[in-house]
């Protein structure tokens, strides 16, 4: 079943697949060359000084939080409406993630006010994310955690790119940063990751946590560095590969133009929707300009209407989505009671995710004018 | 391996040679736009399935993942233990420890054999012992028929790490298939390889759903799934990971797999002519035999030096004087300082022994009769 207007849609282009195929035509696979060249320009795209290419986001928010010793007895405050995988990071680790409430449906990333209600003598972190590319506000959370000398990580999986203080790029301000690189990210590969931080000994821990621990790598083996290897702590296996280092290589310098033009489209949305009865923007002028743009959601009067217009979407092969908030899991409902969270749990009934891609700006008009007719059928 | 080697003639420890075909499989991915988790990692898991002869293969991002997915539908879980070889890479007992238990390392036969020894096994299994993992080395099958009568006998999980092992069987029975759950790896230096990647294969549905589900998050649905419109949203249970493989990788192996069998039976004509030609080399022992050669899949060549204080300056002398790249499988993982910080300092007589003097030797499918000559006439003048 295809859909007339999908999520999202990528395209790879033809200086793309060339940059696969000579990889693959070489016949090195794994961590070497491609995979070094793609970190360095990682780094340089970001600003950050060490960017470490890995399996996931997922791994990426991982390793962040070993990185960090967090164990079991601590506590990592994460918002509550965000994927799975940033409140399951600390619990790889032993960790327990606290479910914190966000700042408003309009404005659904991390609040210091909030936070600051989660502390207790056990908080060792907090995780802010940037939903949907959109900056959650570091600098009050920043200073919150340093007068309480707590770390502050980021999960810019949905916000490579986005500007989170002014000149500062999402995943370089807290101390470590994660990145996705999964199928509907902006820098997409399939799947893959990044860790950014400015510290050289946590890059080194998380380097090394990468892949086994091991003192020494394939290729370092290969090119005859190292003979033999040591392994030093449980690591894993989160090494992503030549292949996706070459498409991520390629696709990285025409990331900004993507990014532009996602903006684009979101202002063209933003535009037609904007005094359209029984539907709320989300964010504001000011926070369209910084975000990255990995989605596109709008609010309405209720999670009935919501999935009124979800619906009514689906029957026009219109593609949609949206965030349960965690404690709606079975698996993270004892983390929190309905009722607790109420910005979260409003945001998350009440969102909708319309499809918002790279190069396709001709189909905003018409999602947004279905969205718009919907609504006044209501 | 092309533009790589220290000088223009080395020998490489192994050189990956994909066909047109396979890049060609792998830009159809691409110029579909669709990346993640979908058609093509189903029927890959379908043809993977079909050629072991089991039930459901679950395609992860690893052998590490596998194995993690494997001990945890074991039912392995903190204050367990699991019994696995020190003559291993570290994924077989790091896993473990990923599900909270304690990895127990039990020795191997010998130098002549490098499978777990079952009746050290049986010696070592306790209260709290959860599964027992076999590791077939170099594709050469452990007695994983005795290890299955004592784990049913001891009511244990038996795991195998069949990472070597892409094809090679014992008593007609394809390694991977004789426990629980057997965990396969498609890193790049493996006989089928992707770069990275692995697989769980079971003939047990529960553990087939468990793995598919941890996979990806215990998300009750997923991203292609979503796509074709079966269902809008999802549930989250149990702890999942990303652990998914992609479309890309998917294709690659699809296409690769299509020449598994005719590039091991090359791997196992080279394995005899190495053996034929090393017979008659002094200080030089080569585990298993002409037999076992027909069931293994000859992943890599391994053999091992009569005196363990040789062993390193021999690696030395072959890399810098005859350009001849090798490998040791494996440093013994008990040796390894996180496993002796956590555990304690251990004795593995015939592990420690074979982890000093085993040299792999270089093994790829288009290896030919000269180099193979050059090789053993380079170990020939750097032990006389």
């Amino acid at each position: 079943m295809s859909w007339t207007v999908p999520l999202t849609d990528i395209v790879i282009t033809e200086g793309d697949r060339r940059a696969v195929a000579e990889c693959l035509e070489g016949g090195w696979l794994t961590m070497g060359p491609r995979t070094q060249r793609f970190e360095a320009a990682l780094a340089e795209w970001t600003g950050a000084p060490h960017a470490v290419a890995v399996s996931s986001a997922t791994a990426a928010l991982h390793l962040a939080c070993r990185a960090l010793d967090l164990g079991p007895g601590d506590e990592v405050i994460v918002p509550a409406l965000t994927f799975i995988a940033t409140a399951n990071a600390p619990r790889y680790t032993g960790a327990r993630p606290v479910l914190c409430d966000v700042e408003s449906p309009e404005r659904p990333n991390l609040s210091a006010a909030a936070v600051e209600r989660c502390l207790t003598a056990h908080t060792r972190a907090v995780i802010a994310v940037h939903f949907c590319g959109y900056p959650a506000d570091l600098g009050p959370l920043r200073e919150l955690c340093d007068m309480r000398e707590i770390a502050l990580l980021e999960d810019a999986a949905q916000a490579i790119g986005a500007e989170v203080e002014p000149g500062r790029q999402a995943g370089t301000v807290g101390a470590l940063g994660c990145l996705s690189f999964f199928s509907r990210t902006q820098l997409c590969m399939g799947e893959g990751g990044a860790v950014l931080t400015a510290d050289a000994e946590l890059a080194t821990r998380v380097r090394s946590l990468r892949s086994h621990a091991m003192t020494s790598g394939t290729w370092d083996r290969h090119t005859g560095h190292e003979v033999s290897y040591d392994v030093v702590d449980v690591g894993y296996n989160f090494r992503l590969d030549e292949p996706r280092a070459a498409l991520g290589l390629a696709r990285l310098p025409r990331l900004r133009g993507d990014i532009e033009r996602r903006r684009a489209a979101v202002l063209r949305y933003r535009e037609v929707l904007v005094s359209t009865p029984g539907l709320t923007l989300m964010w504001t002028d000011a926070d369209v300009a910084r975000s990255s743009h990995f989605a596109f959601a709008v609010l309405f009067e209720s999670g009935e209407e919501r999935r009124r217009v979800q619906e009514a979407l689906v029957e026009r092969g219109i593609q949609t989505t949206r965030y349960p908030v965690l404690h709606t899991f079975t698996e993270l409902a004892p983390l929190a009671a309905s009722g607790s969270l109420p910005a979260a749990e409003a945001a998350a009934d009440r969102h909708l995710v319309l499809p918002l891609s790279s190069h396709r700006d001709d189909t905003v008009d018409l999602v947004a004018g279905a969205v718009r007719d919907v609504l006044g059928r209501g | 391996m092309a533009g790589t080697g220290t000088s223009p003639e080395a020998v490489p420890l192994y050189d990956l040679r994909l066909q047109p075909e396979d890049v060609r499989a792998v830009m159809e991915v691409l110029e579909s736009g669709w990346l993640a988790l979908g058609p093509r990692t189903d029927e890959f898991e379908a043809a993977f399935a079909s050629h072991l002869g089991v039930g459901h293969a679950v395609a992860v991002s690893s052998c590490t993942a596998a194995l993690h997915l494997a001990y945890l539908a074991a039912g392995v879980g903190p204050g367990d233990e699991v019994i696995v070889p020190s003559l291993t890479f570290a994924a077989t007992a790091a896993a473990v420890i990923y599900c909270g238990a304690t990895p127990i390392f039990a020795d191997i036969l010998g130098p002549h054999d490098f499978g777990l020894d079952p009746a050290d096994v049986e010696r070592r299994i306790a209260p709290r012992t959860r599964a027992v993992c076999a590791v077939h080395f170099a594709g050469y099958p452990a007695a994983v028929d005795r290890l299955r009568a004592l784990c049913d006998a001891r009511g244990l999980a038996l795991i195998e790490d069949a990472a070597h092992a892409p094809s090679a069987d014992l008593g007609g029975r394809k390694l991977g298939t004789w426990g629980r759950a057997g965990a396969f790896s498609f890193f790049s230096n493996k006989i089928l390889s992707c770069g990275e990647g692995g697989l769980l294969a079971t003939d047990d549905a529960h553990v087939a759903a468990l793995a598919r589900s941890l996979r990806s998050h215990g998300m009750t649905s997923g991203t292609s799934r979503r796509q074709t419109r079966e269902t809008d949203s999802y549930d989250v249970v149990g702890l999942g990971f990303n652990y998914r493989l992609d479309e890309p990788r998917s294709a690659l192996l699809l296409s690769r797999l299509a020449r598994l069998e005719p590039e091991i039976e090359r791997r196992r004509e080279l394995t005899r002519a190495y053996r034929d030609k090393l017979a008659g080399l002094p200080h030089v022992l080569v585990p298993y035999d002409d037999a076992g050669v027909g069931r293994s899949s000859c992943y890599v060549m391994p053999i091992v030096v009569s005196d363990d204080g040789r062993r390193d300056a021999v690696r030395r002398r072959l890399r810098d004087e005859h350009g001849i790249q090798t490998s040791i499988l494996y440093p013994a993982a008990h040796e390894f300082t996180a496993y002796r910080d956590r555990f304690g300092e251990q004795r593995l007589p015939h592990t420690e022994r074979v982890a000093r003097t085993e040299i792999t030797i270089p093994l790829f499918a288009h290896l030919d009769e000269a180099t193979q000559d050059r090789v053993v006439g380079a170990l020939g003048e750097v032990l006389a």
